[in-house]
């Protein structure tokens, strides 16, 4: 059994968190999930067996050092990637028994991707690249473009609405991709080190706002990231190394190391 | 899909490899529609030199007036034939004629073979369509000409008033005509009694052009010319006469079309380097694109239509420029000299069609769509997480 650690030191099995979601379907499920490459004959497992749960309504972050698999589930929770065994469940759809381009279609309508570089579509106004998932529905251009300025406006941006991704700094770029992830009203927004090219004022602005997502609009939030300081932003942390989810005492001591990093050495609370 | 105004302005994301892109397709459109205007205008000139009833009448064996022979007794024979058109004064629609090819001087010093017609009056009501605009008709034995519209100042002395210099003698310019754009207005009209003395011909006459009444007697008159046991003789109706001078115009076509297809294969792999680049450096938005759950089939049709959008720039640039070259070319040259079979010069007036141009235009499009396949088919391909990791 997995163990759930949170921010504030307190810890929860997965059989507890249920209890805590007072038995609601978890938003996100997975199954003995694997992910196994292949280059050539050896085999590369970047992810082992992976079993958790994530309630609907919160901000989660997955850490580990480069290699944990940390993306590689994040990658499959995303529906950008199938795993090579076990289950995935995302908001009630079974993702690991669909095509690619099923994939695809059930990602516009559920998913809202955050990325470190934020990759807005350089040629589009920030109005436009926030409107391009909404492309993909079935409303009219007008409806569109009306949501995207709702969602601008959450973000803080609405008076960059005709700018071009290369005359915003890269802090307000990254909100533009929030509104961006934002703008479909999708179940899980996926957030892969959004803060990871960022300063630190500006990562504290995204986090922040990751935070209002969850606190304001009930958002289920996967954030993939290196940065201690999302610790006091987020609901629980995943703690993975080399492929496996790390639990009990494993978890713990992964997550006091993080706490220790961001708190300058000192072993201590880092509560808000 | 992908809007329309992502492909368009991604091609201005990249303005240098656009435009040199567009203007390697613009040359292949300047190059193919100027080619094909010239000949298309060159067909139009001798096609429409001919007339539906007229026939012409060569010796038997010819394939045109320069190297046909006829006498004053055939001339006479078949002047009287019946179902042969006549004018006011009800003289036959019959016109002998005798043609040579003499060398003119061009103004800028080069030598070329021009077709002087010695023709009688009457020729002016056979061929219909020539029409003295300036000046006046040449008067028998007095060493007069006028000479077509096309020639004035192209050739030495081919202007009014001025002394045109060919065969034995000198020639006095007294007229100018026109003739709807046609082969004749390439040629010098004189007396033909006194061109057949001074180019010294055992027989008077090249061959001979009548005016039928009508379809059907066109067709006896055929038939009883041919017929006749006296003289060898071949009646063909102008109008074929001229398609068939006309079919040296298709050998050029297989130059053409092998140009036009040689530079386009060029310009499509110019293009497709272009989109290549394009492709290699957006992998991470493809990626994104990808991502945010766009199919692979719009990712497709959004590269290709840049490489279209492109090809279509190109086409406007270069359609645009060949319209310019070919007005500026008509006027500094006075038209484009051009050999046909005869080896006479035919003055053609370069003029580019809209078929002309519809034909540049699928080549066009031709090239933009299988420059656009290779890079939208690589770009449609790549998976989302790669795409996202490798950019």
């Amino acid at each position: 059994m997995s163990w759930l650690v949170s921010p504030k030191g307190k810890r929860y099995t997965v059989a507890q968190m249920r209890w805590v979601t007072n038995h609601e379907e978890p938003l996100v499920r997975t199954v003995a999930v694997s992910r196994i490459y292949r280059r050539g004959v050896d085999e590369i497992r970047a992810l082992d067996r992976v079993s958790l749960e994530i309630p609907a309504g919160h901000f989660v972050a997955f850490m580990g050092p480069s290699g944990s698999g940390k993306s590689t589930l994040m990658n499959l929770l995303a529906g950008l990637d199938r795993p090579s065994s076990g289950e995935v469940w995302v908001a009630g759809q079974r993702l690991d028994i669909l095509d690619e381009d099923e994939l695809a279609a059930w990602r516009a309508r559920h998913v809202g991707l955050i990325f470190q570089f934020f990759n807005l579509i350089p040629v589009l106004s920030a109005r436009d690249n926030v409107a391009l998932p909404l492309l993909l529905t079935h409303l009219d251009k007008r409806e569109r473009s009306r949501r995207a300025d709702i969602a601008l406006r959450i973000v803080g941006l609405q008076d960059r609405a005709s700018h071009y991704p290369r005359a915003l700094s890269g802090g307000e770029q990254q909100r533009v991709a929030i509104a961006r992830a934002l703008v479909t009203d999708p179940d899980l927004i996926v957030a892969d080190e959004p803060t990871g090219d960022l300063d630190a004022r500006n990562a504290e602005t995204i986090l922040s706002l990751l935070r209002r997502l969850r606190s304001d609009f009930g958002k289920t939030i996967i954030m993939v990231t290196h940065d201690p300081r999302a610790l006091r932003f987020v609901d629980m942390a995943f703690h993975l190394d080399k492929g496996t989810l790390l639990e009990g005492e494993e978890a713990a001591r992964a997550h006091e190391a993080i706490v220790v990093a961001a708190s300058g050495g000192v072993v201590g609370h880092v509560l808000p | 899909m992908l809007p329309f105004r992502y492909s368009v302005r991604n091609l201005w994301s990249r303005p240098l490899r656009t435009t040199m892109t567009v203007m390697v397709v613009a040359l292949v459109v300047v190059a193919s529609s100027l080619f094909l205007g010239l000949i298309s205008s060159l067909k139009r000139t001798l096609v429409s030199t001919g007339h539906p009833l007229n026939l012409v009448v060569l010796r038997k064996g010819s394939d045109n007036d320069g190297a046909s022979a006829l006498s004053q007794a055939a001339y006479q024979a078949i002047r009287f034939y019946d179902g042969i058109a006549r004018n006011a004064a009800d003289e036959p629609l019959v016109s002998p004629e005798l043609v040579v090819q003499p060398f003119f001087w061009t103004r800028d010093g080069g030598r070329e073979n021009v077709l002087v017609r010695g023709v009688e009056p009457v020729a002016l009501e056979v061929h219909d369509q020539v029409e003295i605009v300036a000046g006046r008709m040449f008067r028998p034995s007095s060493a007069e000409a006028i000479v077509g519209r096309s020639l004035v100042g192209r050739y030495e002395g081919a202007t009014l008033g001025s002394a045109l210099k060919f065969g034995r003698g000198q020639w006095t310019v007294v007229g100018i005509f026109e003739a709807g754009g046609s082969s004749f207005e390439s040629e010098v009209w004189v007396d033909v009694r006194e061109l057949a003395s001074d180019a010294k011909r055992p027989l008077p006459y090249s061959g001979i052009r009548l005016r039928a009444n009508s379809e059907a007697e066109l067709a006896a008159l055929q038939q009883r010319i041919e017929a006749d046991p006296r003289y060898a003789l071949q009646a063909e109706r102008e109008t074929d006469y001229y398609a068939k001078q006309s079919e040296s115009a298709n050998s050029l076509y297989v130059l053409v079309v092998a140009i036009a297809v040689f530079s386009g294969i060029g310009a499509g792999f110019g293009a497709a380097n272009t989109m290549y680049a394009a492709v290699q450096s957006r992998v991470a938005e493809i990626g994104t694109l990808r991502a945010l759950g766009f199919s692979r089939p719009s990712i497709l049709v959004a590269f290709q239509l840049e490489a279209l959008f492109m090809a279509l720039l190109g086409f406007a640039v270069g359609a645009v420029a060949s319209l310019l070259l070919a007005a500026s070319l008509g006027q500094w040259l006075r038209g484009i000299g051009f050999g046909a079979a005869t080896f006479t010069t035919n003055v053609v007036q370069l003029e580019i069609g809209m078929s002309d141009l519809a034909a540049s235009l699928v080549l066009t499009l031709v090239i933009g769509l299988l420059a656009g396949l290779g890079p939208a088919a690589r770009a449609a391909r790549m998976p989302p997480i790669e795409a996202l990791r490798r950019g």
